[in-house]
């Protein structure tokens, strides 16, 4: 009980000092010193973002689907080159530094081309979702598989183990928690993946609005959608940790336990 | 111990229920843009071609969505689908077959079919019968001349046409070219920009000196076509490919034919064809309205109809592009462009 108050209290001293920054940038926005077009004041930005809801509707409905369906392709996709490179070290050998090299090319500069390859559709911003969630997915995943106790490894072969079970038994739910950490973190950048692949083209998606909105000069707009775009990946993230509680009952009370 | 096996439930739920939610979005996502704007006529024998935009939708293409709106494309056996691209033309997208006509400029259209290999675009029509464009400042800048971009900063996106504008107007005047500083502003608007961190930058009349005018923000406008006939190019141009031309030129010939058919809408009704940009596109209103009105004398004016490409333009503007050093080679302009499409 106490940890939970705990937790609600740390929660409240972030909450206050977002309102106090919110309140500043208010106040700043309404003494007339910065124009609204380079930066709106938030009570100008809510207002904005209620009145422009409706419109951007099937925006938000696209980009959704995009970050969706290129999640759970990462996912999948993720999960399965890391068991590939757990079981096999020929594969992790050839795979991984391709892998880690792969990150290192900014999105934004290929993300045009990916357009000229791939058409105007979804595909080139589900290829672009897939490309930055798959990374984390796949990297803290294998390390989770890595991390199980070699001498518990032996004593399920020593006892007659498959793979399967070896898997099933020990290295899956000793992995679990690094997967979900992946899954975090790719949760969060997967909406802006979506956004970006929108920005560089396409027939609609919050970045298409966004870049119509800073077209019309509509810095206000602008920040609606940020705010939309970030109520997503925060309403992504929580669903996974609440997956993440489902499924590890365990977690919360003793890690070592499972371990151990 | 405590239990330690996993609850695979909730993932696997969590995954039927994304593979159940994505199809009803997809639909739900196909119904929703095929009502957003179009004629409700179910024809399935209507030929899908796709126009790529040259930036974010603005009033340079509202003949495009009246045609749409208005049923014109379906008229002629069409359904256009409508995409717009990254920021800088739609040259290098109709080279690689990403769309049957495409929004350009003059310049790009000379640079493409001059690359190595080249890209066979070609222009079929001018979408506004003069060059709108020029240099913009705020009026406290006090930029009346090119003479006075001397010691001032230039916005602009690192074209080297931008420079050689620039260093052409201000040679003109006599004055020194090395006394401007250029930065790259990228993708920031203009009146923004212009606050900030630049004094002058490259704007379409119609768009960026319309939207300050509403805002009420006072600019000094220097029009590229006032000083120098020669840099009075086209603006932009509706493109296709070689490819295209060759073998269905009819296809060609009709999409051209209800194109123009829906810029002649918007110059005799510039109020409703603002409201049908609007829908379409999230756009302030308040400055589609008066670029509309102002376009309406623009896209046609002194042309005997819309669309018209005349070969002096183009001969002057490839003629200065090699002057400048803009291109190697002398252009084979000729090719360039055609108005034999046109209705």
């Amino acid at each position: 009980m106490a940890v939970k108050n705990n937790k609600i209290i740390s929660n409240l001293y972030s909450l206050i000092f977002f309102l106090l920054l919110v309140a500043i940038w208010e106040i700043i926005c309404r003494t007339g010193s910065v124009p609204a077009n380079i930066l709106p004041a938030p009570s100008t930005i809510i207002y904005s973002l209620t009145v422009n809801f409706k419109l951007m509707g099937l925006h938000i409905l696209v980009t959704v689907f995009e970050t969706l369906t290129g999640f759970a392709a990462a996912v999948f996709l993720g999960m399965f080159i890391a068991i590939l490179m757990d079981g096999i070290p020929f594969v992790k050998k050839v795979l991984y530094p391709l892998i880690v090299t792969s990150q290192t090319i900014p999105i934004i500069t290929v993300a045009p081309l990916f357009i000229i390859w791939f058409g105007y559709g979804y595909l080139p911003k589900i290829i672009i979702v897939v490309l930055i969630c798959f990374f984390p997915i796949s990297v803290s995943f294998l390390q989770g598989l890595g991390s199980v106790d070699p001498d518990l490894i032996n004593l399920l072969k020593s006892m007659g183990a498959g793979n399967y079970q070896l898997y099933r038994i020990v290295k899956l739910p000793a992995a679990l928690g690094g997967l979900f950490s992946g899954l975090k973190i790719a949760a969060t950048y997967s909406i802006m993946g979506a956004t970006i692949g929108e920005w560089v083209g396409g027939k609609d998606g919050i970045g298409v609005y966004m870049l119509r909105a800073k077209f019309s000069f509509a810095t206000d707009r602008v920040f609606g959608a940020i705010i939309v775009i970030t109520f997503l990946s925060i309403a992504l993230l929580k669903l996974i940790e609440l997956i993440e509680k489902k499924s590890m009952p365990w977690t919360g009370y003793d890690k070592n336990e499972i371990i151990a | 111990m405590k239990n330690k096996n996993i609850n695979f439930r909730p993932m696997i739920l969590f995954m039927v229920l994304i593979l159940t939610f994505l199809p009803a979005l997809t639909l739900a996502s196909c119904s929703a843009s095929s009502q957003n704007g179009g004629p409700l006529i179910k024809n399935q024998s209507l030929q899908k071609i796709t126009v790529v935009l040259d930036w974010v939708p603005n009033t340079n293409h509202t003949g495009i969505y009246v045609a749409r709106d208005k049923g014109y494309y379906a008229e002629e056996g069409f359904e256009v689908e409508i995409i717009q691209p990254t920021e800088g033309g739609a040259a290098d997208l109709i080279a690689a077959d990403k769309g049957e006509f495409g929004i350009s400029y003059q310049e790009q259209v000379t640079y493409a079919r001059l690359a190595n290999p080249p890209l066979p675009v070609k222009a079929v029509a001018a979408v506004i019968a003069h060059n709108t464009s020029g240099f913009a400042s705020p009026v406290e800048k006090n930029i009346k001349t090119p003479k006075d971009f001397e010691g001032k900063k230039y916005g602009g996106w690192g074209s080297p046409v931008e420079e050689a504008l620039i260093r052409a107007l201000m040679e003109k005047s006599s004055a020194d070219y090395s006394k401007v500083q250029i930065v790259n502003i990228g993708a920031s608007d203009f009146i923004t920009s212009v606050q900030k961190d630049v004094d002058f930058s490259w704007i379409f009349y119609g768009w960026d000196g319309i939207a300050s005018e509403v805002k009420g923000f006072k600019i000094n406008f220097l029009k590229l076509q006032d000083f120098d006939k020669n840099i009075d190019f086209y603006t932009p141009v509706i493109i296709t490919s070689e490819k295209i031309i060759k073998d269905n030129p009819e296809m060609v010939k009709k999409f051209l034919k209800a194109t123009s058919k829906g810029y002649n809408f918007a110059i005799s009704s510039p109020e409703e064809s603002a409201l049908i940009l609007v829908k379409n596109a999230e756009l302030d209103r308040q400055i589609v309205l008066p670029s509309q009105k102002y376009l309406a004398a623009q896209y046609q004016a002194d042309n005997p109809k819309w669309g018209i490409m005349n070969e002096e333009l183009w001969q002057n503007f490839s003629k200065w592009m090699l002057d400048n050093n803009l291109i190697k080679q002398s252009f084979d302009y000729k090719n360039a462009y055609t108005n034999e499409l046109l209705p």
